[in-house]
């Protein structure tokens, strides 16, 4: 049984009332966004001039989300995404964004988010964030909890211009399909 | 034109035609259906295969970022297959997590997934198939859709039989036209057979209506008339022919019938006659020599008493013609014995007894050599000669055939007699042979006649009667005589005699 699989089953069937409760449902919630994250790569397509070297890994990195990217390393061991070994890196505040192929941004820093998606923008690096509005910023994929459960919104626009291609599968999974940047 | 036979003709072609078709269309409607519905099931298994295929890779994305609604949302395009009935997608755990169902009463789902494959229940064709994804099974794909292999079976089956009987029809109106080809000429041939066997006319001729077979057996059926016609009028001719030869024939032997009881009875009657006659012949031939011999005697007697009583006054002239008139009498009482003779061995009766024929004729010879002595004849006469027959008669004959061969040898230089038999079979025939002289054959029918003399009396002396008398005997006896002579050389006479031993 996939651990993530486990957590959804988790998230679905308990509805924590109390704070122990509140505090797996935050687990689960870790366990469900990492297990997302890997698979979102399945459903993406990075062009060439995104790895340096053809056997190159494959590199995520996680800014400010050291429980997922725990978890996250956990998943992508002994895995590969598109026939490349993966690599999670815990990025500190003002380290070098250059070489991502992915970035999860935790937390809801709206101002400090955008400055991260700046400084990535029109590299081929896919950008994961998890707060609200921050789509006019330049992220792709955005999670969200809606009646507890994990779903994302997805803007195209912004992806394309960083020469990434997602996959209309994704796309139709996603609770909301957003119009370029206005 | 309705006989049974030919009706029965016309029904043999029609069910063979129509059985032929019937054969052909169930064969061919059969191979169509087994085709169509094999093709059905196969197309709908690959097509519902397919379907759930394709549902699971449409609905993995969903299965693996937990999207229900998104997997409801890709069962609910099913609505565009009207023949599934049902789908349900589930997790990988095994649990519902998407379904579809057309309508309420479809909406039954089996507890749990099932392994890859599709299998047939009822009017449903249920398939299993996983969603697996890159190497992982993320759930499992239930798909149900209407399996109307029966409905179709009984749509064709329908049709199937539609077009059977459609096909009937048409054979049957199609064969009834034909068949009027085929058996038109057949059915004249026929009627024209039956009338010759009915009425025993040859002389009618089927019409040649087609040049098929049929054609070629009305040739030959005419071929056969003209021969049988040909033949019975050959074989009444004859028939008649026959019959009036027959009838001919017949009348032929009626009048030979007739004629042959005419002469029979009128040689009855002449024999009877004949009979009478020959009596009244032989009574008055015995009574007239009887009577003969006392006037004779008279004339003889009183002859010589003239040359003995007066025998000066009966001048040499008279004594002459007295002696020529004794030695006339004397001829003539020879001449009354011999026909005295022969009426004795034609009357009485007939005393058979066992002669011995050898010492007859022995004493035969010995009274001809006394009478004679003077002759030197060299008689040979066989041994046991033993014949059954009346021994006077026997005597008379022997007398008879041997005094002719003494007197006809009287002027051979070595006369020779010779009495024997010759032996063939159970039957003797004897003979009397002499060397003397003989006759000439061309004279032979005479030989046996009374009266009839073959040479001058001047020469052999006799009265002609003897070889008559020795035949009468003979055939008396029931046997047969003959002669063989040639002029000069001699004669044999040959005779047989039935009981001879």
């Amino acid at each position: 049984m996939r651990p993530w699989a486990l957590a959804i089953l988790f998230a679905l069937c308990l509805a924590p009332p109390c704070a122990q409760a509140q505090e797996e449902a935050r687990a689960a919630e870790v366990r469900i966004k990492a297990a997302f994250l890997y698979k979102f790569c399945d459903y993406v397509e990075w062009p060439p001039a995104a790895f340096a070297r053809p056997d190159s890994p494959f590199v995520i990195g996680v800014l400010a989300a050291d429980a997922i990217a725990d978890e996250l390393a956990r998943v992508v061991e002994h895995r590969t995404i598109h026939g490349r070994g993966v690599s999670v890196r815990k990025l500190k505040r003002g380290a070098p964004l250059a070489g991502l192929q992915m970035l999860f941004v935790g937390g809801a820093d709206g101002t400090r988010l955008a400055e991260l998606i700046a400084a990535v923008k029109g590299q081929p690096t896919l950008v994961v964030t998890e707060s609200e509005g921050v789509h006019a910023a330049g992220s792709m994929i955005n999670f969200i909890l809606v009646d507890d459960k994990v779903r994302f919104d997805i803007a195209p626009q912004p992806a394309e211009s960083g020469n990434l291609r997602i996959s209309a599968r994704l796309l139709a999974v996603a609770r909301k399909v957003l119009a370029g940047p206005s | 034109m309705k006989r049974p036979l030919l009706r029965s003709l016309q029904h043999k072609l029609l069910a063979i035609v129509l059985m032929t078709t019937m054969a052909a269309v169930v064969v061919a409607l059969g191979a169509m259906i087994a085709y169509q519905l094999r093709s059905y099931h196969r197309d709908l298994v690959s097509d519902v295969t397919t379907q759930a295929d394709l549902l699971g890779r449409t609905t993995a994305p969903a299965l693996i970022f937990d999207d229900a609604k998104v997997a409801a949302e890709n069962l609910g395009l099913l609505r565009y297959r009207p023949q599934v009935g049902a789908a349900v997608i589930y997790n990988a755990k095994g649990a519902r997590f998407a379904v579809f169902a057309r309508d309420d009463s479809e909406r039954t789902f089996p507890k749990l997934p099932e392994a890859d494959g599709t299998r047939i229940e009822g009017h449903d064709l249920i398939a299993f198939k996983r969603i697996v994804d890159n190497g992982e099974i993320l759930g499992t794909v239930y798909v149900r859709a209407d399996y109307a292999l029966y409905d179709r079976l009984t749509g064709y089956l329908f049709i199937a039989a539609s077009v059977l009987v459609l096909a009937m029809l048409v054979a049957f109106a199609l064969s009834a036209i034909l068949q009027r080809l085929v058996t038109r000429p057949l059915l004249a041939v026929s009627e024209i057979a039956r009338q010759v066997m009915e009425t025993r006319d040859y002389s009618r001729r089927a019409q040649r209506l087609s040049t098929d077979e049929v054609g070629t057996l009305v040739d030959s059926f005419n071929g056969m008339l003209a021969e049988i016609e040909r033949r019975t009028r050959a074989l009444e001719e004859s028939n008649r022919e026959q019959a009036r030869e027959v009838a001919e024939r017949t009348r032929a032997e009626q009048e030979v019938l007739r004629l042959n009881q005419e002469l029979e009875s009128r040689v009855q009657q002449r024999t009877a006659q004949l009979e009478s006659a020959n009596r009244e012949l032989e009574a008055f031939c015995y009574s007239v020599s009887h009577d003969l011999r006392a006037p004779l005697r008279a004339i003889d007697g009183f002859s010589q008493a003239l040359i003995e009583d007066f025998p000066d006054s009966v001048p040499e002239e008279a004594r002459r013609y007295l002696g020529k008139i004794r030695f006339s009498a004397g001829r003539m009482g020879q001449l009354i014995e011999d026909l005295l003779n022969l009426s004795k061995v034609s009357r009485g009766a007939l005393e058979r007894s066992s002669v011995n024929l050898s010492g007859v004729a022995a004493e035969v010879a010995s009274e001809l050599q006394q009478r004679e002595p003077a002759r030197a004849v060299e008689v040979s006469i066989w041994e046991e000669m033993v014949v059954d027959g009346d021994a006077r008669l026997l005597r008379v004959a022997l007398e008879n055939l041997m005094g002719n061969a003494w007197k006809f040898t009287a002027r051979t230089a070595k006369a020779r007699i010779e009495v024997g038999a010759l032996r063939d079979g159970g039957q003797a025939t004897y003979f009397v042979r002499d060397n003397g002289a003989g006759f000439d054959m061309k004279f032979v029918g005479k030989l046996f006649g009374a009266f009839q003399r073959l040479h001058q009396a001047n020469d052999y002396p006799g009265t002609g009667i003897g070889l008559a008398t020795v035949q009468r005997i003979v055939h008396r006896h029931g046997g047969r005589i003959w002669a063989d002579a040639q002029p000069g050389k001699g004669a044999v006479f040959f005779f047989t005699l039935t009981g001879g031993s």
